[in-house]
């Protein structure tokens, strides 16, 4: 991998008021093996990666991707500085999994991920089928912002290439699914405000009724104040 | 010394100093050479006998004993001057009038004075009157001059002190009075004598920048003072515990009522706040992210209809919300998320985190509610997705707070209404019901929806 060299050493000069963002798609796919394995009772094969959510190489920007796996594991620490950046192990346990993201200018400090592994499709999964013999995949959608990039930065990340020339596509729809979740955050949020305002009109009748239900004590106290006193 | 001599049943050594060792100092040497050695008395250690007795039989020493006789010449220097005598002399006190003589030491240099301590007998100067004067100022209903006389003389021989001069009053010429009587009587002759007479009683009258003041004694107040101390201290002991309790009980109404208006204070604040116009409008987003935005406040009349169902919350279990949650609240009425981030990069999830001033009970109720509306507790993060969830989740947060302080005001409704039964029985007040539905949704919510509370952590990703 040869950098451009044109910056020099001193390309921490930041691009002011520049906002670069990456989305990218990271997550497992595993695949039952149909029984323990004899020897080690590992039960499933999986690959855990990191890949963009674009068609875009992104080897252009990214130096090295760390996967940090559990420590039960021979040499845990797996760097991978090729795309694809994926990694593929056997196991029979889901774990945490902690991908870190190095880039080529060391100005710009590293980004992590964490991703639980899935192996095991969890009971009542809502509308997807049960997985029988296909593998299971659990992916999410992340987006890498580049705030201010350094000039030699910025450069990288304008100079992407496409990775085929054929379609890039992802096992999960995120388009549908962030239209989705914003119509229904979006949703959500009117009926919130409009609890608000409510409940501040409720509030407000409380106020007064509290004053209100005050004034009448003190009325009281105050008509039959001196009885109480000689009473007592 | 004896003691341990006496405890150890030993024979009184010789050389103890006592006027007769320094008297007939010699012969009580004899003595000491010839003490025997004594047996081991019956119960002492065998242990403790040999450290107090050597091989031979000696009596252990019990002063130093380095004072050889051969250099045992010096006398003892304890000053420097000579010796001064003293002589048994007798005096007389002036202050007395009997002229006593007594007898105390003294130095014999020293020349006859007059006795030191005589300067210490004080004696008040007692105003006197005529009979003209008597007359004139001082007459008196309720004293008749003989008695003011006694008072007068009795004052001048116990130097004013009162309890005394009411102790020997005389009650068979006079009826009794009260130390106060007395006092008051006194006080007032004082008074209206330094008035119309010139030369100053000193202990009535001080001079104060050229004026005269007269001290003025408040018969009533002290009456007064004595009669609380009096049943002060005739309380029984029921009587202190009932007072006792009263007090804690009052104690604890006051506390009560303070935290009643700490609450009205935030919640005040925060209504004002809210009013305040904090709530961005929402951006009406058609399908390509892309439409017209549309402030959504004509919305809110559709939405409310049913959304009564969904605002249910743990609400009558923390009638008193814990102090800290509600108090970050109140002061920014929603969740203030940290707008821009340094320069570098950084990822978009990380903007959806809640910032470490909420609390974790509040952080629960907030996932709790977007769980009842089927909202992923980690959307996707896309820009527009990030800002519209912390928008969701800061109104949240501020309808929850809300619902606390309705909740509170409730409770201080409820609170009034028994208190004005109480003073006018047979009568109440009637709460809007408005007000009190939240109550009602809440114990008609089916439990089954607050239990999920802990997701598992594969919620946190979309499964496909």
């Amino acid at each position: 991998m040869s950098l451009q060299t044109d910056f020099g050493p001193d390309s921490g000069g930041r691009v002011k008021g520049l906002v670069i963002v990456k989305p990218i798609v990271y997550g497992n796919v595993a695949r039952y093996f149909g029984k323990k394995r004899e020897e080690d009772g590992h039960t499933h094969q999986w690959t855990v990666y990191v890949k963009p959510y674009a068609n875009e190489d992104m080897s252009t920007y990214i130096k090295k991707v760390h996967f940090k796996l559990h420590e039960s594991y021979a040499n845990p620490n797996r760097v991978v500085t090729k795309q694809p950046y994926e990694l593929t192990e056997t196991g029979w346990g889901e774990f945490e999994i902690v991908i870190k993201i190095y880039f080529h200018d060391p100005n710009e400090r590293p980004v992590a991920l964490y991703h639980i592994l899935k192996l095991f499709q969890s009971p009542v999964t809502d509308g997807a089928p049960p997985t029988v013999g296909r593998a299971l995949v659990s992916e999410s959608y992340e987006e890498i912002v580049f705030q201010e990039p350094t000039q030699l930065m910025q450069h990288l990340l304008n100079s992407v290439k496409p990775i085929t020339n054929g379609p890039w596509t992802h096992d999960t729809d995120f388009e549908e699914k962030k239209e989705k979740t914003l119509q229904k955050i979006i949703a959500a949020q009117t009926k919130v405000r409009s609890e608000i305002s409510e409940l501040k009109e409720k509030l407000h009748l409380a106020k007064e009724t509290i004053n209100k239900f005050k004034d009448e004590i003190a009325k009281l106290q105050n008509s039959s104040g001196g009885g109480m006193m000689t009473g007592v | 010394m004896a003691d341990i001599l006496d405890i150890l049943e030993l024979e009184q050594p010789a050389n103890e100093i006592s006027r007769d060792s320094i008297i007939h100092g010699d012969k009580v040497k004899k003595k000491y050479v010839t003490a025997k050695a004594v047996k081991r008395p019956e119960g002492m250690h065998r242990e403790v006998f040999a450290l107090l007795y050597n091989d031979n039989k000696d009596l252990p020493p019990l002063l130093p004993t380095d004072t050889g006789k051969a250099y045992k010449q010096t006398k003892a220097k304890l000053g420097m001057r000579k010796v001064r005598k003293w002589v048994w002399a007798p005096f007389t006190n002036p202050a007395r009038t009997d002229n006593a003589v007594f007898h105390h030491w003294k130095r014999a240099s020293d020349e006859a004075k007059e006795y030191p301590f005589a300067q210490f007998n004080k004696q008040v100067s007692i105003p006197s009157y005529s009979e003209s004067e008597y007359n004139q100022y001082l007459k008196s209903e309720d004293w008749s001059q003989a008695e003011t006389d006694h008072l007068m003389d009795l004052c001048q021989r116990f130097d004013l002190r009162f309890i005394v001069i009411h102790d020997r009053w005389d009650r068979a010429a006079f009826r009794d009075r009260t130390v106060e009587d007395l006092k008051e009587r006194y006080y007032g002759i004082c008074a209206t004598l330094s008035k119309v007479k010139t030369n100053p009683w000193s202990n009535t009258v001080t001079m104060v920048n050229g004026e005269k003041r007269i001290y003025h004694y408040d018969a009533e107040h002290e009456r007064k003072r004595k009669e609380q101390l009096r049943r002060l201290f005739d309380r029984t002991q029921d009587q202190i515990d009932e007072e006792q309790m009263l007090l804690t009980e009052l104690k604890k109404i006051e506390a009560r009522k303070r935290e009643r208006e700490r609450k009205t204070q935030d919640l005040q604040k925060l209504i004002s706040r809210a009013d305040s116009g904090n709530l961005p409008p929402i951006n009406q987003v058609t399908n390509n992210n892309e439409g017209a935005s549309t402030p959504s406040n004509n919305a809110s009349s559709i939405a409310r209809r049913h959304d009564r169902k969904l605002h249910k919350k743990k609400l009558t279990a923390q009638q008193r919300p814990v102090r800290a949650v509600e108090t970050v609240t109140v002061e920014w009425s929603g969740i203030k998320f940290p707008e821009s981030r340094a320069t570098g990069v950084s990822m978009r999830s990380q903007r959806m985190k809640l910032p470490p001033g909420v609390g974790q009970r509040k952080t629960k109720a907030i996932e709790q509610e977007l769980r009842l509306m089927n909202i992923d507790v980690a959307p996707t993060p896309t820009e527009a997705i990030c800002k519209h969830f912390n928008e969701l989740r800061s109104d949240l947060a501020l309808a929850l707070d809300l619902k606390n302080a309705l909740a509170s005001c409730e409770y201080e409704l409820q609170a009034l209404r028994h208190q004005y039964e109480a003073l006018n029985p047979g009568k109440t007040l009637t709460i809007p019901p408005s007000i009190c539905n939240m109550a009602a949704d809440n114990e008609t919510k089916p439990v089954g929806e607050i239990i999920d509370v802990v997701g598992s952590p594969s919620a946190l990703n979309s499964t496909i």
